[in-house]
Formats: structure tokens, C-alpha cells, sequence
């Protein structure tokens, strides 16, 4: 039940996000799925998270006009960074989880933009333009951070209490 | 062996997953007819995404309509004052009319038949932040195929990257990705223009001669072979001509408000390339010699 409800709420923030498209300007608009996809990364069940946020970043790549694999090698990324940096750093705090999701934010423009570069040369954006453009979108992610991660972790949680998938918090 | 596996599964699981995410990047295919997979996606979610896109449209269209009315009488007094200039500047053109009837009836002898074009509704805009696409609710089932330009009244939008039977994915000029050959309907001083994933396009490779200035306007050279000579691309914002270099560069404001986009009209008659097979052999006959058996007594010169 838990995946069934993590799926439905990817589907959910896919449509957030194109709300967010229609009535945002670009500079203020928070990726959503980004925040999900770093949520993934501190799921007891990480095999199955790292397939689900590779999923999603595909489902991004058949909606967008990215090049196919961008979005799901960039999603799959943020969440196994997640995890690693969840080793060394706790991420569960709100303070330390909104910083994470904003600062990744700019680094998962600059994955963006490195992979456009060696992929497709010609498409590329410049840095300076990269960054300029990320850093909107960087506070506007981390303000929603919370709440996205808030409601992971309840459509992971709640199978918990009859104790199906362990809490996020613990490792498998 | 399989205790190896399962330890260090979470990483074999990434490589895996990453491998074939960078063997779709580094593919990059043409335009062409989605996969199972990504059409399944697309045509799961584009219904979807019309049931929430649809009440913002109508929302914003009540807001522009009815609410958004302040400084229409001022508005008014200065489109009054335009009719009149555009008065002047409409007499002068039914002269040029008059004058250009000849020369269209020569292109009308040319371009014999029209190009037969699909309307379609938006469905959808890009949710990624840095590419610019669209999805329509037109696909294969309507003709619809991959590479076939996208035009409203207003100019160019795009081309087709990608069909379903119900729905096509449409990459816009503004997206990086995109190329449309242009020159200035002015000057006929000819360039790329190229998406920048924002509202404004650059025009590159413009020889540095050419004469450009704000406020021209770009039209399609008909030369990349998608879209039809003629077709309206923006008007120049800005122009960039470095102290080096061959050539110089514009900023280009598009003709088409990509933010309000809602319908529009894919051309069914994609332009082909010859095949290499057809351009080889073109070339070929250009360069031969002529046989000296099929040259004509009247071409020889007399003794």
C-alpha cells in the first residue's frame, strides 16, 4: 500500500508542479519533484526508492522536451546523494532538510547543465546563466521542502502502524 | 557471490539505472514516434493534465476579460491615435499590393496547392524549468508525424518531437534544443535562431555585415527544410556585435506569446531532405562530363 500511495503522490506532485507552471513565473517556481526525489533518499527502502525517483525522473523525461534519461539519471542521483549525505550529515531536522533541498536545488541545475554540455553541446546553457536562473528556484524548492517531505513521509508512514515498512529514520 | 550482490545492491542498482539513463542521453534520437513506455506515460497523464490546466486558463481569461479593465480608457485613446498612423500606413501598402499582384500570381504558378494543416489545443506545458515544450491533443491518428512544424497566426511555434495516437509533443522555438533557420525580412541578412529556455531566442551567425536593427522582423528562410519559407519568427530586441569575430548576434522577442499559447495549427507537409542516395546522385550528374556521343552537332562550334 505504501508504494500504491508514494506513486499516487508522485502522479499528485506532477500535477502540482504543472499548476505551478501555469500560474508561476520561472524564477519562483519550486521543483517539487526534485524534493520528493531527495525525500526518497531517506526511505528505510532504498533499492526501491532509487527505482522509484529513477521512475519518476523518467516520467518527467516522456512529459518534458528533455533528452531522454536527463531527468531520470538527475532525479536517481539526488536521491542516492541523499542517502549518502544522510550518512554523514542528519538531513530529518527541518533546518538541515530545507538547506539540503536548496542547496541541491543549484547543484542539480549544475548536473543539468554539465550533462546538457557533454550530451548535447550544442543545447547547452551557459553557467553564469544556470546559476542565475537556479537560485529562484533553490529558495523557492526549499520552502516547500518541508511539506513534501512531510507528506512522504506520511504516505510512507502510515503503513507503519500496522507494521508492514518500517519508519524512514531507519536503515536498511 | 549472491551475499556480494545483495550487499552491494544499492550501488549495482544506481550503475544500472544510470547506465541506461546515459545510453538514452547519448542516443539522442530524431524526432520520432514514442516508445511503449514514454507514450504510456504521456497519454496516462495528458488527460490529467488538461483537468487541471483548464481552470487556470479559464481563470486567467475571466481575470483579462472582465476584472483586469484598468487603464483601458487611456489604452483606448492610444489605439485611436494608432488607427490613425495605421490608416496612412494601409494606403501606402494597397499601392505596394497592386504593385506585388504580378509577381504573387508567378509565386501562386509555383506553390500550386496548399498546405494542409491540423488544429489542435494545448494540453500541457513543460513542467522541466529548462526545456520549453507543449503537448497538444492531436497525434498519428490526425497525421500528425515527428519533425512537422507548428505555426499559429502569430508566427512559428515548433516542431513535433514526439506522437502518440491521441497526443504530440511539441518542442518550442525557445527551447534550447531548437533551430530555426531566419533572415531579416528587411535585409534578408540570414542566421539561426536559437531557444535560450527563456521567453527571448538569440539570432546567431549573422554575418557581421548584415544589417540588423532593433525592431526588424525575422522570418523563416525556408532553408532547414522544416519549416515554409516565409513564416514570422520575432522581432529583434537587441543586437551584440563583439569588436572580433565573423559574426554577430541579436536578441530576438518571438512573434508568439508561448505563455497564453492555446491553439494551434500543425503543417502536414513536411519538407524532406533527398535521401543521401538522391543528393549523391544530384551531385554526381552535376559534376559529370558530358558523353560525347549525346552532344549535340548544334553545340559543337563550326569550322
Amino acid at each position: 500500500m505504501a508504494r500504491l500511495r508514494l506513486l499516487a503522490l508522485a502522479l499528485l506532485l506532477l500535477l502540482a508542479q504543472q499548476l505551478i507552471v501555469a500560474l508561476l513565473p520561472a524564477w519562483a517556481r519550486p521543483d517539487l519533484l526534485l524534493v520528493f526525489a531527495l525525500a526518497l533518499g531517506l526511505r528505510a527502502r532504498a533499492t526501491e526508492s532509487l527505482i522509484l525517483a529513477f521512475g519518476v525522473g523518467f516520467a518527467l523525461d516522456a512529459m518534458s522536451g528533455a533528452p531522454a534519461g536527463l531527468y531520470a539519471l538527475l532525479r536517481g542521483t539526488a536521491c542516492a546523494a541523499t542517502r549518502l549525505v544522510d550518512r554523514a550529515l542528519f538531513l530529518r531536522a527541518a533546518l538541515p532538510w530545507l538547506l539540503f533541498a536548496g542547496v541541491y536545488a543549484i547543484v542539480d541545475g549544475l548536473l543539468l547543465g554539465g550533462l546538457m554540455r557533454l550530451f548535447a553541446p550544442a543545447s547547452a546553457l551557459g553557467w553564469l546563466d544556470v546559476v542565475a536562473r537556479q537560485l529562484g528556484t533553490a529558495v523557492a524548492t526549499a520552502v516547500v521542502a518541508l511539506p513534501v517531505l512531510y507528506a512522504v513521509t506520511r504516505a510512507d508512514g502510515e503503513s507503519d502502524a500496522d507494521g508492514t515498512v518500517p519508519l524512514m529514520g531507519s536503515r536498511s | 557471490m549472491s551475499e556480494l550482490v545483495r550487499r552491494f545492491r544499492y550501488p549495482l542498482t544506481y550503475l544500472v539505472l544510470a547506465s541506461f539513463s546515459i545510453i538514452g542521453l547519448a542516443s539522442r534520437p530524431e524526432p520520432a514516434e514514442l516508445g511503449i513506455a514514454p507514450r504510456l506515460v504521456l497519454d496516462a497523464t495528458a488527460p490529467l493534465e488538461r483537468m487541471v490546466v483548464l481552470p487556470v486558463s479559464a481563470a486567467r481569461s475571466l481575470w483579462n476579460d472582465y476584472l483586469a479593465l484598468v487603464g483601458v480608457r487611456h489604452e483606448n485613446q492610444r489605439l485611436r491615435e494608432e488607427l490613425l498612423r495605421l490608416r496612412e500606413e494601409n494606403l501606402q501598402y494597397r499601392e505596394a499590393i497592386v504593385a506585388s499582384e504580378r509577381f504573387q500570381r508567378l509565386a501562386d504558378f509555383r506553390s500550386a496547392r496548399e498546405v494542409p494543416m491540423v488544429p489542435a489545443n494545448v494540453i500541457a506545458h513543460d513542467v522541466s524549468p529548462w526545456f520549453r515544450s507543449i503537448v497538444i491533443d492531436q497525434g498519428t491518428s490526425s497525421g500528425i508525424r515527428p519533425g512537422m512544424p507548428v505555426i499559429t497566426d502569430e508566427g512559428v511555434v515548433g516542431l513535433v518531437a514526439g506522437t502518440t495516437p491521441g497526443a504530440s509533443k511539441v518542442l518550442l522555438v525557445t527551447d534550447p534544443q531548437s533551430r530555426v533557420d531566419a533572415f531579416v525580412q528587411r535585409t534578408r541578412a540570414r542566421g539561426s535562431v536559437r531557444g535560450r529556455s527563456i521567453a527571448a531566442c538569440e539570432f546567431e551567425y549573422v554575418l557581421r555585415d548584415g544589417d540588423i536593427r532593433t525592431g526588424d522582423l525575422l522570418v523563416t528562410s525556408g532553408l532547414d527544410a522544416v519549416y515554409p519559407k516565409g513564416l514570422i519568427v520575432g522581432l529583434v530586441a537587441d543586437t551584440k556585435r563583439e569588436p572580433y569575430g565573423l559574426f554577430q548576434r541579436a536578441q530576438i522577442e518571438p512573434s508568439v506569446d508561448f505563455g497564453t499559447l492555446e491553439e494551434v495549427f500543425v503543417l502536414l507537409d513536411r519538407k524532406e531532405l533527398p535521401s543521401e542516395a538522391e543528393f549523391a546522385s544530384s551531385v554526381a550528374d552535376l559534376w559529370s562530363e558530358p558523353d560525347a556521343d549525346h552532344v549535340a552537332s548544334s553545340d559543337l562550334p563550326a569550322d
